[in-house]
């Protein structure tokens, strides 16, 4: 698979303390990566450095081989759903959906929008106001405005971490599937091992502002590389299976 | 937070050189002049002040007399609040408790002075109502009176804020626990408010210090300070120099006042989360509040209740017979109409600018990462502890000899300055609560940060920006103390023009104004109420 972004020893500092130590990995045409880590692991602020949002101190990125490092976030062409998605209240959802349109030439045309919307579901939500909406259908609305504006690669802040059983499964789908039709590279932030071993076609472990671990979720499952590794994603599988057993019986664990 | 523009650079530029050349200068010339005198530079000003018998007679009235007033008010204020939050009496009644005590905020406070002369006068209409005159109100009572009618509304307005935030849960836990009343009461209510009131005593002390429309009015022969200041600048002999050193005295209660705010805030509570308790039943304590409350409130408005009957009866108090001729001859007066106009255009532009460049500061501190953006807090606090007065003699100091002399100009730009605080913090707290992602989102979906501000950020802060504009324009049409030193024959307004009426003993004039001032203001608060009301439902 070739290589559509690379990122080469990525250091940041905030007030004296490394927050990030020489990270470098390359991600795939297509591929959905996850970053994994903690809380204070420096995965958001490896999110935003891709993003453009952060500055790096030291370090270089390239998209396709060409240099982004000094490109400013409007001209990276990448695009981000926030954490808390970061809808306009003051718009209805179709609003927030085309909200881009007008500014970006290169943004999806108007049979793409309607595609977006009915593969999201959202047509009966359209003339909502963003109060009127569930954490799902936001969830949506967010990923449908991102859509539009054509990303040459998708970024998601913690996507899943405000939804809650079925509607968090229905989502996960939903991402998978958007990644696969459209071909579009991905890259989610998620703190939730069993998300990122469930969704990602590879996951990047950061632990203190290192990389752990970078591989795909077998590799990961079967061949721990260090122990925190083993500490932070085995053991909490094991944990979730051994209540799952309690509950259920052998035959579910 | 988005990364910082040129734009946003711009802005910040600007507003600091207005802050620069219309707050910070003119203060500084005030402080240098009150040093000169005939040989130069040196303390002889500040000497000869303390030598002058009745400026210290002034200093200590005014300072006896604010710190009455403002106990009086942190007192009833925290009634009618506890009556408000804490009881359960009528709900209606409450909401009409809430909005009948806020109604002088509506006024000039020169106009208080006369409704109190008419309401409390040998010849007033309560003094008839109760059959004989109750004390004199030239000097320290009426004093009192006008300055507890002007600061209990903002000082209501400070506690009955703070109560929104107390958890009336715990309460009901205080009981539990077997504490009685006065215990209960002591920590479950009078703990968590101890900062509030004592921030409400020390804002009523530094209104009642600076204030000048009420002494204006009911001072005779009671010297405060305000009345002394106004008499060194604008008397028969004016000096400068002197007035200089009146106006930086001044300073130093207001600025011992914002610092005293300060440290009391940090006794204030904070409670992690709000529950909706039902309070207990106790009709004792409801009757009590209520009663006092309803009290307080009428007092209120029957010392006004002469300035809505006066400029329709012939001669009040003498003759009785219902007349239109007070009310056609002002509207005929065409230098009366045109004051009105006058307030109006100085009070649209004060709202309108002022309402810009309180919300650009507040949107540069709290949404962007803009280096030296905190210099806004410092330029907000300088703001908000310089007396109106002071403002006006600094810029009468400072552009007595300018083109800006005597124009709408020098009015608005002192508004706006005198009055930037409250805006400024209302939009803070708006902006501060909303999404810090949308600027970030607004570029990556291709907008300019104007455009995200324009399209996102103004239509979610609208409700704060219609509340913004009303606070600039109905305190640019009730205030007198800032612009009586600044407006000319051609640019006199309604504050100014009453003072002036006072002269002439023409008080038919001064009602007929007055009402006109508080049916425009009141015009405004509820066109504003309402706007604000439907932004919300949408």
């Amino acid at each position: 698979m070739s290589h559509i972004l690379k990122l080469q020893n990525i250091s940041k500092h905030f007030d004296g303390k490394t927050v990030l130590d020489n990270i470098s990995f390359e991600i795939g045409t297509g591929e959905i990566v996850s970053l994994l880590g903690p809380s204070g692991s420096g995965k958001t602020t490896l999110l935003n450095i891709i993003l453009g949002l952060t500055q790096m101190d030291q370090g270089k990125i390239l998209f396709h081989q060409s240099d982004l490092t000094h490109v400013p976030m409007r001209k990276r062409g990448f695009n981000i759903v926030f954490q808390d998605y970061a809808l306009f209240p003051n718009l209805n959802a179709y609003d927030n959906i085309v909200y881009g349109q007008r500014n970006n030439k290169e943004s999806a045309s108007p049979q793409q929008i309607q595609e977006y919307i009915e593969f999201l579901e959202l047509k009966p939500h359209l003339q909502k106001k963003i109060g009127e909406l569930s954490g799902g259908q936001k969830q949506r609305v967010a990923l449908a405005r991102t859509l539009v504006t054509n990303p040459k690669i998708l970024l998601l802040d913690e996507p899943l971490s405000a939804l809650d059983g079925v509607i968090k499964e229905s989502i996960k789908q939903r991402i998978q599937s958007i990644a696969r039709e459209f071909k579009l590279t991905t890259i989610i932030v998620t703190h939730d091992p069993e998300e990122a071993l469930t969704i990602s076609d590879k996951i990047l472990i950061i632990n203190q502002g290192k990389i752990s671990q970078f591989g795909a979720p077998q590799e990961i499952v079967h061949q721990p590389s260090n122990d925190f590794v083993d500490q932070f994603i085995i053991k909490q599988l094991h944990i979730k299976r051994q209540n799952i057993y309690n509950l259920f019986g052998e035959q579910y664990a | 937070m988005p990364n910082v523009k040129p734009e946003m650079r711009v802005i910040f530029v600007v507003i600091l050189s207005l802050f620069t050349a219309f707050l910070f200068l003119p203060l500084l010339i005030l402080f240098a002049r009150s040093f000169e005198d005939e040989q130069g530079i040196s303390v002889a000003n500040y000497m000869s002040i303390w030598s002058d018998r009745n400026m210290i007679e002034a200093s200590f009235n005014s300072l006896k007399v604010s710190a009455a007033a403002a106990f009086i008010s942190t007192i009833l204020g925290f009634t009618l609040a506890y009556a408000i939050h804490c009881t359960n009496i009528y709900r209606p009644l409450k909401s009409v408790l809430k909005t009948a005590i806020v109604v002088p905020m509506l006024l000039p406070t020169i106009t208080y002075g006369f409704a109190i002369i008419y309401s409390l006068g040998n010849q007033g209409l309560l003094t008839k109502l109760a059959g004989r005159s109750l004390f004199d109100i030239y000097g320290f009572n009426g004093l009192l009176i006008g300055y507890v009618i002007y600061t209990l509304p903002p000082a209501f307005l400070l506690i009955h804020n703070a109560f929104k935030s107390i958890d009336k849960k715990f309460i009901i836990v205080s009981k539990l626990m077997g504490d009685g009343t006065l215990r209960s009461f002591a920590n479950t209510i009078l703990r968590p408010l101890i900062g509030t009131l004592g921030g409400a005593f020390v804002l009523s002390f530094i209104l009642s210090f600076t204030d000048f429309g009420i002494p204006a009015s009911l001072g005779g022969a009671y010297p405060v300070v305000a009345t002394q200041l106004y008499q060194v600048m604008l008397g028969s002999i004016p000096d400068f120099n002197q007035g200089a050193v009146i106006a930086v005295l001044m300073l130093v209660p207001a600025m011992f006042g914002i610092w005293l705010l300060k440290h009391l805030e940090r006794l204030n509570f904070h409670y992690d989360k709000l529950a909706d308790t039902e309070l207990p039943r106790h009709r004792i304590r409801d009757a009590a509040f209520g009663t006092i409350s309803i009290v307080t409130v009428l007092g209120v408005l029957s010392i006004f209740a002469v300035m809505f009957l006066a400029p329709w009866l012939t001669a009040f108090p003498y003759d009785f017979t219902f007349t239109l001729k007070h009310v056609i001859s002002t509207f005929q007066s065409s230098d009366l109409t045109r004051v009105y106009v006058n307030s109006l255009f100085v009070a649209l532009l004060t709202a309108l600018f002022g309402t810009l460049i309180a919300y650009s500061a507040a949107i540069l501190n709290v949404r962007t990462s803009l280096m030296g953006r905190s210099a806004l807090d410092i330029v907000s606090m300088i703001s908000n502890t310089v007396p109106g007065m002071v403002l006006g003699i600094s810029y009468l100091l400072l552009f007595n000899g300018s083109s800006l002399k005597g124009t709408f100009a020098i009015l608005v730009l002192c508004n706006m300055m005198h009055f930037f605080t409250t805006p400024y913090l209302m939009a803070k707290n708006s902006l501060s609560r909303m999404n810090p992602s949308w600027e970030t989102t607004g570029e990556l979906l291709g907008d300019s940060w104007f455009n995200t501000v324009w399209r996102v950020i103004l239509p979610n802060s609208a409700s704060t920006v219609i509340e913004m504009a009303s606070y600039f324009f109905i305190n640019a049409m009730v205030t007198v103390s800032g612009i009586i030193f600044l407006v000319s024959a051609q640019t006199s307004v309604v504050a100014s023009k009453i003072k002036e009426l006072q002269h002439f003993g023409k008080f038919n004039e001064i009602f007929v104004m007055s009402l006109l001032i508080f049916f425009t203001n009141l015009i405004i608060k509820l066109l504003c109420d309402y706007l604000q009301k439907r932004r919300t439902v949408n």
